[in-house]
Formats: structure tokens, sequence, C-alpha cells
């Protein structure tokens, strides 16, 4: 019995229905998407040019195209639940290349934008809000960066808010304003507890 | 390759040529040669064709290996034959070594016979003591990893050129008188148009239309693409033109029964289809004064049988007497006699003045004689009720695109207010099909494309945006073809206005019996999902297939059609208009699905086509026609029923029968020639003698 541990869910999984129904469509997703990222979504002719310059598109099961697709269509939840949505590196390589002249990088911004209004959103990125909140960077820096840049003949810390921390306020102001930091408090604390 | 070898070393020593002459049984009947010849003096000419031949063959083998052929007296290559350089060297060589005949081994005869005749001619020889050999079409193209089969099958190619070069006989093209009148068949767009370009051109111009109006199917749409003009308003003009035109003679409701005679000299009989209501001009015939139809329509009124009215796809009544629709030309009534009950209603409503219905009228026959002709006989829409998955006929929500455009045409059955059949609601969710029926090879649909769906489609989603704010359209396509001038512009337009597109194939429709709504199941392939959408209408973009009458038509004018049944032509790239038999073009659909532009392209293509003959006045035949060898015929006749182009007759000569052949209708292609019992007919160019001799070079391989 053991053995079999997993495979009946991947089945049942595999047989679920899969069909596409007209009521499945929501235009006013596809509207809000338009609205947010200020790009034509509608006017993908699906030629793939996207996935094809995605660096993330041959190390993982991201398929650009696919997003811009769901959209058109208005599959929301579809396009919203999915993991693969966080992981564009936001390298804007399909934007330059879009024949149509649609900047889907944008557009899948936009997604992340409605996704978080839904506490989706992966904890590293929360993380990554915390981090800015305490510290002003999302990458902060650390002892290894720290001797790096000393050996190179720099200041140990570079000239932001790792040197100037009376700045940090003012981004915390910014981020209490828009509830990013207590959002990601809040998602943090329900996912790790 | 084995093979091969074993040939090569079988290389040509004796005379062949000489046995072959003993032999041949001289046409001394015919008595335009001598008997005795002098010796043939053959040139040949290798082309190198820059590396298209010599990439793939040893030219200097070829060459040394023509020296050696009986009857060569010089042999050249160049780099370019059909060059002006290249044409001077056979010219200069004719004349320098007093040459018979030229023998060019290049590319294909319908590419260069005429350019190398002409090089012939310049060198003072008759320019049908030319033969081509084929090395590059034939040989060097398909051997291009073989260059050593390739060289011998030249040496081949050349030695049978040879053989049958030695023994090529001048020969003198025929020229007749083109009568100065053309025909028109079918009064489409495409007709039409041709019809006032040869009118235009001072061309006397019969236009034959089966239907009681000109028009055709572009008067059944309502917008054009991708100018979004309307169709009637951009077409009446012209059919007023066509009326209007003192050099067309209309010949609506007629069918062409027959066709006798060749280009230049065409009899044809048209049948007039008894209209059962006299034009003003045939009651004037008839004596009735400031008679005949004008159009006022009482007779309409009172008729108490209800028809479907064909031009509104059967969505509208007609009567018994009818016209089509308002803007008819001519605008002459028409009677159904299938459904007529002959009640005399509208004969006594017309009145004594009129007297404009003859319900006892019989059809007529009536003789015209023209110079050229194009058939523009158009295409029907594909039955699409074949397709059995989509429920056409059978779910009432299913339509055509040809219903489609009467909807929503504004003096269509519904005025213009799209509504579906079924319940007459206007439609909130509508799937337009593409390709249905069309890129299909099950043998139920048609194997091409239908080429215009696509763009009508985009049409037809753009109207119902347009017409129907908050109509959703669903385009199921496979490609979106949009290849024309600003085509690509009208898909971006009609993606931006909103509609969906989804690229997959319908693979069938349900109906919901309760609500009449249809169920499409397709696969979205670029979302790789499997589609169940519910819809209120469907639109099937069906395929089009030649009209009903087509291959009647086309085998009354010896026009060929291609295994899909649209007329062929010529040439696919560089003669689209004209057919295999002389004087006789296409214009339009016919030829294979087309728009509107290319449609009026081709329309002027074929006019101005047809207008050459006429203008010049006189045709020049090639002289590779039969003939008769009368010592020989038996007066059997077997051969008249054999020629497919009727150019064959028995005569009665010195009181007894022949066959005579009529030249100008003659093809040379041989039927005859080969089936004669009794070897009494003589093909000029393709003679018994020449062709036994090119096969003994080939079998013998120069040998005895």
């Amino acid at each position: 019995m053991a053995k079999i541990k997993g495979y009946p869910e991947a089945l049942e999984a595999k047989l679920r229905d899969r069909y596409m129904y007209g009521d499945d469509a929501h235009p006013e997703f596809t509207d809000s998407v338009e609205k947010i990222s200020m790009t034509i979504p509608h006017m993908c002719y699906q030629c793939g040019t996207c996935t094809a310059s995605c660096p993330s598109a041959p190390r993982s099961s991201y398929r650009i195209r696919k997003f811009v697709r769901r959209v058109v269509l208005g599959l929301e939840t579809e396009a919203l639940t999915d993991p693969d949505l966080w992981l564009c590196t936001t390298c804007y390589s399909c934007t330059d290349r879009c024949p149509r002249d649609i900047a889907p990088t944008d557009v899948i911004m936009a997604m992340r934008n409605l996704a978080f209004k839904r506490d989706i959103i992966p904890v590293n990125f929360l993380k990554t809000v915390q981090a800015i909140y305490t510290t002003g960077h999302g990458v902060p820096n650390n002892d290894v960066n720290r001797a790096a840049r000393v050996k190179l003949g720099m200041d140990a810390d570079p000239p932001t808010t790792h040197t100037y921390k009376e700045f940090i306020p003012g981004i915390q102001k910014i981020l209490d304003y828009y509830k990013l930091k207590a959002n990601a408090d809040r998602i943090v604390k329900e996912r790790e507890g | 390759m084995a093979e091969r070898k074993t040939k090569k070393e079988t290389a040509p020593k004796k005379e062949t040529t000489a046995a072959v002459k003993k032999q041949a049984p001289k046409k001394a009947a015919i008595g335009e040669q001598p008997e005795a010849k002098k010796e043939a003096r053959v040139g040949v000419f290798i082309c190198h064709c820059g590396t298209n031949i010599a990439g793939s063959m040893d030219i200097n083998a070829v060459q040394e290996y023509s020296k050696s052929i009986p009857n060569v007296a010089y042999v050249d290559n160049y780099k370019y034959m059909c060059s002006m350089p290249g044409q001077a060297v056979i010219d200069k060589a004719i004349k320098d070594n007093k040459l018979t005949g030229v023998v060019v081994a290049a590319c294909s005869p319908r590419l260069h016979e005429p350019t190398f005749r002409t090089a012939t001619k310049e060198g003072g020889l008759n320019p049908f003591k030319f033969e081509m050999a084929n090395i590059r079409e034939q040989n060097s193209w398909v051997h291009m990893h073989d260059p050593e089969g390739a060289t011998d099958k030249a040496k081949d190619a050349i030695r049978i050129a040879v053989a049958k070069a030695s023994l090529l006989e001048d020969l003198f093209p025929k020229s007749v008188p083109v009568e100065r009148a053309a025909m028109v068949v079918g009064a489409g767009v495409a007709g039409m148009q041709a019809a006032l370009d040869l009118a235009n051109a001072g061309i006397k111009t019969y236009l034959v239309e089966k239907t009681p109006t000109i028009g055709g199917r572009m008067s059944q749409l309502d917008k054009t693409f991708p100018t979004l003009d309307c169709s009637q308003c951009i077409l009446t003009p012209k059919m007023v033109d066509v009326g209007r035109s003192e050099n067309i003679e209309l010949m609506t409701y007629c069918d062409v029964e027959s066709v006798e005679g060749y280009i230049g000299n065409f009899d044809v009989t048209i049948r007039k289809k008894a209209r059962g209501v006299l034009t003003p001009k045939e009651a004037e015939a008839r004596g009735i004064v400031g008679g005949g139809c004008n159009g006022c329509g009482d007779c309409e009124a009172v008729c108490p049988v209800v028809q479907p009215n064909t031009f509104e796809e059967g969505m509208k009544p007609r009567k018994a007497i009818y016209i089509q629709h308002p803007q008819v030309v001519p605008l002459i009534y028409t009677i159904d006699k299938e459904s007529c009950i002959k009640c005399d209603l509208c004969v006594k409503i017309c009145g004594d003045e009129k007297r404009a219905i003859d319900l006892n009228q019989e059809d007529e026959f009536v003789k015209v004689k023209v110079g050229t002709a194009i058939l523009a006989t158009g295409y029907d829409i594909f039955p699409i009720e074949n397709k059995t998955e989509w429920g056409y006929k059978r779910y009432e929500n299913v339509i055509t695109s040809l219903e489609f455009e009467r909807l929503i045409c504004a003096s269509g059955p519904t005025g213009g207010h799209m509504v579906r059949p079924s319940d007459g609601v206007a439609p909130k969710k509508v799937a337009f099909l593409l390709c249905a029926g069309s890129r299909d090879n099950t043998g139920i649909g048609k194997p091409y494309c239908s080429r215009f769906c696509c763009m009508y489609s985009l049409k037809h989603a753009h109207q119902l945006i347009e017409k129907m704010p908050g109509c959703q359209p669903y385009i199921f396509y496979m490609d979106i073809r949009s290849f024309g001038k600003m085509y690509e512009e009208f898909y971006y337009r009609i993606q931006d206005e909103g509609a969906k597109f989804i690229r997959g194939r319908v693979s069938n429709i349900l109906e919901d019996p309760a609500t009449k709504n249809l169920m499409v199941y397709a696969d979205d392939t670029l979302l790789d999902r499997p589609m169940k959408l519910e819809v209120d209408l469907v639109v099937l973009a069906a395929a089009v297939q030649p009209a009903a009458d087509t291959n009647r038509t086309r085998k009354l004018f010896g026009v060929s059609c291609s295994m899909d049944g649209w007329l062929l032509e010529a040439h696919p790239k560089l003669n689209p208009c004209g057919t295999t038999t002389a004087g006789v073009f296409l214009a339009g659909a016919c030829q294979g699905p087309k728009d509107i532009p290319d449609t009026v392209a081709s329309a002027e293509g074929a006019a101005s086509a047809a207008s050459i003959p006429i203008h010049t006045g006189h045709v020049e035949l090639e002289p590779y026609f039969a003939q008769c060898i009368e010592e020989k015929c038996a007066g059997c006749g077997m051969c008249v029923n054999l020629c497919p182009y009727t150019a064959l007759a028995l005569v009665e000569k010195d009181g007894r029968k022949v066959m005579q052949v009529t030249e100008a209708k003659c093809k040379g292609c041989g039927t005859c020639g080969g089936f004669c019992p009794g070897g009494a007919i003589w093909m000029n160019h393709f003679a018994t003698p020449q062709i036994v001799a090119q096969i003994d070079a080939f079998l013998l391989g120069g040998e005895q």
C-alpha cells in the first residue's frame, strides 16, 4: 500500500474535468489587467516570441504565452492561482521583441498585483517586503559581501540606507501607506505561524 | 548504375538514320517533300544554364560524345544558350556549317522552344527544323547527386533529339481570320467586368447568364472586406453600365447549348429559356407596340403561388412570377414554370396594352458567331450538411455565411435585423467556424483552401460588434489567412474590436433541444485545453466548389478541369487566364476560389487576353495538325469520333469517302494518328518515321 502513495491523488487530478466552459470567462478580468498593465494583451496572436525569448521558460514550466492567452479568455482563477506567475524575472526580453507591441512583462506584473489582492503570493516575495521595511534593501548587505567590498577598496556598506539609516523611516512610511508591510506580516504569520 | 555503364559502352558508331530513312514510308501522297533528301547536317548546342546543368554533369564528355553521333556536323556549348550571345552562336554555326537541323540541349521546350526556333530562323532555316533535348528539368535537376548518370542520360537525350532533327521537315503556320465579337459566359462580377472591358475596347460582346438577372454572388453580399463598402452599392453601377452598353448584348435566362468551331470562329448556339414574360423588344417583334414588361410588379401581387426565394437563400418567399431583388438588370419578370399553375391572373392584370405575359412561351435557340470566349461561371457553396458533425439543416441555429450575409443585409429577409432562425431573437454569442469543409481530406469536404472565408468571417464579426453591442463573436480557426492588401490590418482591427479568436477546429456541435442553443466542442490548441462553449448561433464558413453547371459548360468549350473541378488554366503562373483551348479564357472563381479584387483583376486579364486575337484580326496556329494520306484512307471514319477537338470529318472525294482535317481545330494530339489502322494519318512534326527514329536511337544506342 505504501508503494502507491501519491498515485491515486495524481490520477484523480489527471481525471478531473478540464473543459473550458463559456462561463469560465470573465471579461472584467481582461479589462482590469489591461487597465493596470497599460498594454494590449487582447491583440496577442500567440506567435510565441515571448516564450522563446524568456530565460525562465527553458528552466521551468513558466509559459508567458499561455498567461497572455488566459488574460484574453478571461480565465482569472486559472491565471492567478498558477504558481508559475511568480517565475518571471522581469527581464523584459519579451517586451522588446513582441511583434504586436504588447508588453507581456507588464501583463504579468498586473496579474501579480491582482493575485496579491487575493493573498496569493509566495512567501519569499513577502520576506523581500519585510527586508525592505527593515533595511531599505530587498537583498540586504551581509558579511561576505562586506568583506568583498573592503577587499576591492570600497566602503563596507554602499551609500544607501545601509550608510544613511535616517532615511529608513521614509521608506517605511511609503510601505505603511499601502499596508504592504502589515499585509506581508499577516500572510507570513498565517503561513508560518 | 551497372546498367547505365553497359549502355555507355554501346556507343553509337554506325549510320542509324539512313536505315530508318529507308524503312520510313515517305508521305509522297502529301507530297510536300521530295524523296531524295539532302544529307542531314545537325548542329548540337549544349547549355550550361549557369550551374543548373553544368553543376550536375560533365559537359565536355557530353560534347565529345555528341561529335560521334551520326549526322552531327557541329557541336558547341555555352554558359547560357538562351542569352543573345548564345543565340548568336546558333545563328553563326548554321551559316558557317550549312546545317540542316538544330538541337539545343537545355531546359524544357515549354520554356525556351520559341526562343531557339527564332534563333534557327535567324540562321536561315525553317524554324521547325529545331528539336530540343531537355537535360535540365528531366535530368540535371532530378539527378543532382548522380553526375555520372546525368551525363549518360544527357547523351541519350541528345542522340534521340538528333535522330529526330535529321528527319524534320519545313512547316508553315496557318493563319485564320478572327470574328470581331466575343462571348462571356456568366454575368457575375467577373463576367460583367470582362464584358465591360471588351465592350469598351470596341468589341461586340454577348454576355450569357443562366439566371434571370446579372450580378451573381456579389449582389448577395452585404458588405465587402476590408473596405466595408456596401456590395450592392459598388456593384449596381456596373450592372447598369452592362445593361446600357451598346456593345454588350445581354442574354439573361440563357444557357449555352452547343459550341462549334475554333479560335476566331466559334459558332455558339444559345438556348433562350422561356421566360414567360416578353421584353419590350420581344413584344414589339410580335406587333405589340409599346408593350412588354416594364417591371411594374402588378403580376407579382396577384400571383397565388408562393415559393422560396433562392436569392435570399430560401429565407424569403417569392411568387411564381418574380424578380429576385429590386435591383435586377434587366428589370423583366420571370415565370417559374415548375410552380406556375397557369391561373391566368397575371395575364389579366398585365392587361391588353402591355400584353407582356405569355404562359405558353417556348425555349428558343439563337446562333451567334464569336472570335473568342471567356468562361466566368463562378462558384457555389459546398453542401455543408454533408459534414454531419456540425448539424447544418438539423439544427435551426446553424447557418451558412451566405445566409448570414442575407440576414445582416438591410435589403434582406429581416431588413438587416440579425436574428437567429429558431426564435427570431438577436443572438448574444455567435460562433464562426472557419475551414468548414475546406482543407478536408476525408473525401466529403474539399482539400483546398476556399481562400476568402477568413476575411469575410472577420467582416461578419465586425458587423455583429458594430450592429449589436454586447454580442460576442467567437472565431474558431486553424490559420487566419489575411494575405491581401490591407487584409492583415483588417484582421488587427477586428481583433482590437473584441472578436475572440480560438485556434482550434470545431469537432462537433450539439443542440440543447429546449433552448435551441448550441454546444460547440473544440480544443483551444494555444492553451492546450478542450473547450465546450454554449452559443446562440453558429455560422459555418462553408467551402466553395465550382458552380453547378460548370462541368457541362467546360465540356462544350473543350476546357479541362483540375481534380477538384475548377477549370484548368494554361499555366498557373504565366498564363492564368488562358486555357489549353485556343481562344477560350477564364475569369474569376471558375478557375479557383477568388475574392472580389482577385476576381476583377482576373476578369480584366481575361478580357485583355480575349481581345488580342480580335484586335490582331487573325491568329497563327502551330502547324502540328494531322493530315490525311488520302490514298491510304479507307474512309472507315473511326478516327472521327476519337478526336477530342471535333476536328475530323468524313467527306466525299472522287466518289469515295475520305477523312478531312479542319486544321485550325486540330491540336496535333496524335490520337487519330496513333489509332488509324491503315496508317493513313500523318502527324506533322510527330510523324511516324520521326518517332521510330527516336525510338531506335534510344533502344539501339545508335547501333543497328
